[in-house]
Formats: structure tokens, sequence, C-alpha cells
């Protein structure tokens, strides 16, 4: 199955904070602690990008801690599924 | 009733993944008390192979991947004709994980618990064959961690491997009736390459957390795996915590 595009991505995204009850703002550059959007949400972001593409894409926690903002989540995802 | 004997102290020690880190403390700590050591790593780093050229007829190494069993037999075959029949066993050799559960692959899980789990049972069970078959006593000491009592996420499948050799301690300790004394020291986290992914945050937090104010240093832990291996004292079975009771 094809890789998602950033702007895919970026609808999982919605969809996760959306069952959550928040909004994701249109700003990438907007801080993930502010609009609420915690590691273990990323994990689920992860997971649902792994359902739609059919593999997984595993990954350390390290680089996860580099991620602050919501540009830094899609690019992660990004460059996670053409790892 | 017969006279108790007492294990005696070590003579010849097997320290897997003594090439740098804690292992490489224990080896360089052992040589200081005069005992005769072998370690072994997948690579062999220059301060190991410089301790094998300064102190050729005490020290033995190998480059040796715990998990290949066939090897790590051989490697302790080798240590036997240099060094003489080995009486001292430290598993130290480990591989850390740094990647929560549900993102790590079955693969990754499978090399964790074959490299921290199978590979030192399986190392435990042929030295202690060896020394059995040759009426020997001798003494075991697996490096655990404080993972295995207190959760940290990232830590999943090493926690548990963890937590499977400090079972394998106690039930080891019964089995070998005395002859042989198998205790963990589980050290709190250290500054090593294997928890050099901990964020300055996470390592910040743990130190706020120990009432002695500072992360574990190798150097803490290396006189209690010389105490183990070299004194006389009746601890067996046991799991010694050495985390400035950053976990009580
Ligand atoms: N660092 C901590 O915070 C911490 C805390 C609690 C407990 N511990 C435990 O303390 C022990 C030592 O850890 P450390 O921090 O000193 O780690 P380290 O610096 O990463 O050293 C690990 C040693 O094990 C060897 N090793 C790893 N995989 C191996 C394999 N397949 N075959 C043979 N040797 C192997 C390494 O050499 P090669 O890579 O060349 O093989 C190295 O010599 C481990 O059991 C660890 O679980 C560490």
């Amino acid at each position: 199955m094809s890789e998602l595009t950033r702007a895919q991505i970026r609808d999982l995204m919605g969809e996760v904070m959306k069952a959550q009850g928040k909004t994701l703002p249109s700003d990438d550059g907007a801080d993930l602690r502010e609009i609420g959007f915690r590691s273990l949400d990323f994990s689920e972001l992860a997971l649902r990008v792994e359902d739609e593409i059919g593999d997984e894409l595993n990954f350390d926690a390290p680089g996860l801690r580099q991620i602050a903002k919501v540009g830094d989540v899609l690019d992660f995802i990004e460059q996670l599924q053409s790892a | 009733m017969s006279e108790p004997t007492l294990v005696p102290p070590s003579k010849v020690v097997l320290v897997s993944g003594g090439s740098k880190g804690l292992g490489l403390a224990f080896v360089n700590d052992l040589i200081d008390a005069g005992v005769k050591v072998a370690a072994f790593a997948r690579t062999v780093t220059p301060e190991l192979t410089a301790l094998a050229e300064k102190y050729p007829d005490q020290v033995h190494v190998g480059s040796v991947d715990v998990t290949d069993e066939k090897g790590a037999q051989a490697f302790v075959k080798e240590v036997e004709a240099k060094l003489g029949p080995i009486d001292g066993l430290v598993n130290n050799a480990a591989v850390g994980q740094d990647s929560l559960h549900v993102h790590t692959s079955a693969e990754q899980i499978a090399n964790i618990i074959h490299t921290n789990l199978t590979a030192p049972l399986v190392l435990t069970r042929f030295v202690l064959r060896r020394m059995m078959a040759k009426g020997l006593k001798g003494r075991i000491v697996n490096v655990t961690s404080i993972c295995a009592q207190r959760g940290y996420p990232g830590l999943v499948a090493y926690s548990a491997t963890k937590g499977g050799m400090d079972s394998a301690t106690r039930s080891m300790a019964r089995e070998l009736g005395g002859r042989v004394l198998v205790n963990s020291v589980a050290p709190g986290f250290f500054a090593s390459d294997m928890s050099a992914v901990l964020g300055q945050t996470q390592l910040d937090q743990i130190v706020r957390r120990t009432p002695t104010g500072h992360l574990t240093e190798p150097e803490e832990v290396v006189p209690v795996v010389r105490m183990l291996l070299l004194e006389n004292t009746n601890i067996n079975g046991q799991v010694l915590v050495i985390d400035g009771a950053a976990s009580i």
C-alpha cells in the first residue's frame, strides 16, 4: 500500500484530536503541549497511519522527545514512512 | 550433622559484556583484587585489549556474541585452558531499550529477550556444568536493574528480561543447595552508552526522586559485586538494589 501524503497524515491527526473533543489548529507551528497532543496521542496517530498503509512503523523513543510542534509530528511520520 | 563448608572466594571470574561501561569497571576492579578475569563482548575495545596485554597471565579477552551459544562455550573452554577453571560468573552483557512496547517490533523484542535472558541462562548452565563436573564451588552475579521492580515507560521487554533474571537468581540459589552462591545486583540508572538515550529531563527527574541526590555510579556497584564474588557473607538468592533509594 502507498505512503500517506502530509495532508492525509494531518487529517488523521485531526481525527485523533477530534475523538478527544479537541481541535487541530491549521498552523504547523502550533505547540503540542498547548493543544494537548501527548505522546500516547502520537502513538495512536502512528498506529492509525500503520492501519492505512498496511505496514508497521516501529521507532525508538528518543526521536519522539524532539517533537514539539504540529509540523514536527508530520515530519516525523513522513520520515518513518520513507525510512 | 556434617560441617557446612563455605563457598570460597572466586579465583577465575568470567564477565560477560566486559568491554565498556559497568562490565569494564568490574574487570578493572577484579584485576586489582588479584583475581584472574576473562571478559568478552561482541567488540573488544582498546581498553580491554590493553588490559589483556598488560596482564597476560591474569586476563583473557575475546570477541564473542553472547547469543552465539557455541561461540560462548568455546570461549569458556579457552578461558579454562588459559586461566584455570571458572568459579565466578558475572552475567553483565545486555542490550537496552528505549521504545514504547506498541512501537517495538516482534524481532526487537525477541532480540532483547535472547540477549538479556535466554543467553545468560544458557551461559550460566554451561559454566555450572563445568564447575559441577569438576566438583567446584562457585559464585554467580546477575546484573539486573531497578526496572525489574519498578515500572518505566519504554523499557517493557527489557524489564521483563531483568525480572526474569531476578527470578532465576532465587530459583538457582535454591537448586544449587549452597554449592554455588547466586545473587543479583540491581542498579538504578547510571551514565553509560546504554542509558545515553535518556533525555536530560528524565535524568533530572531521576536525580530529584533520589534521596542520595545523584545517579548511581559504576564505582558504587563495583564493590558490591566484588563482595558477592570474594567475601564470606552468606548472601544467597538475593537482589541487591543499588539506587540511592530512588525506588523506595
Ligand atoms: N546503564 C544503566 O542505567 C543501567 C541501569 C541498570 C542496570 N544496567 C545493567 O548493567 C549492565 C551493564 O550495562 P551498561 O550500562 O554498562 O551497558 P553498556 O555500556 O551498553 O555495555 C554493555 C556491555 O555488554 C556487551 N554486550 C551487549 N550485547 C552483547 C552481546 N550480544 N554479546 C556480548 N556482549 C554484549 C557490550 O559490548 P558489545 O556491544 O561490543 O557486544 C558491552 O560490553 C547491563 O546488564 C544493564 O542492563 C544498566
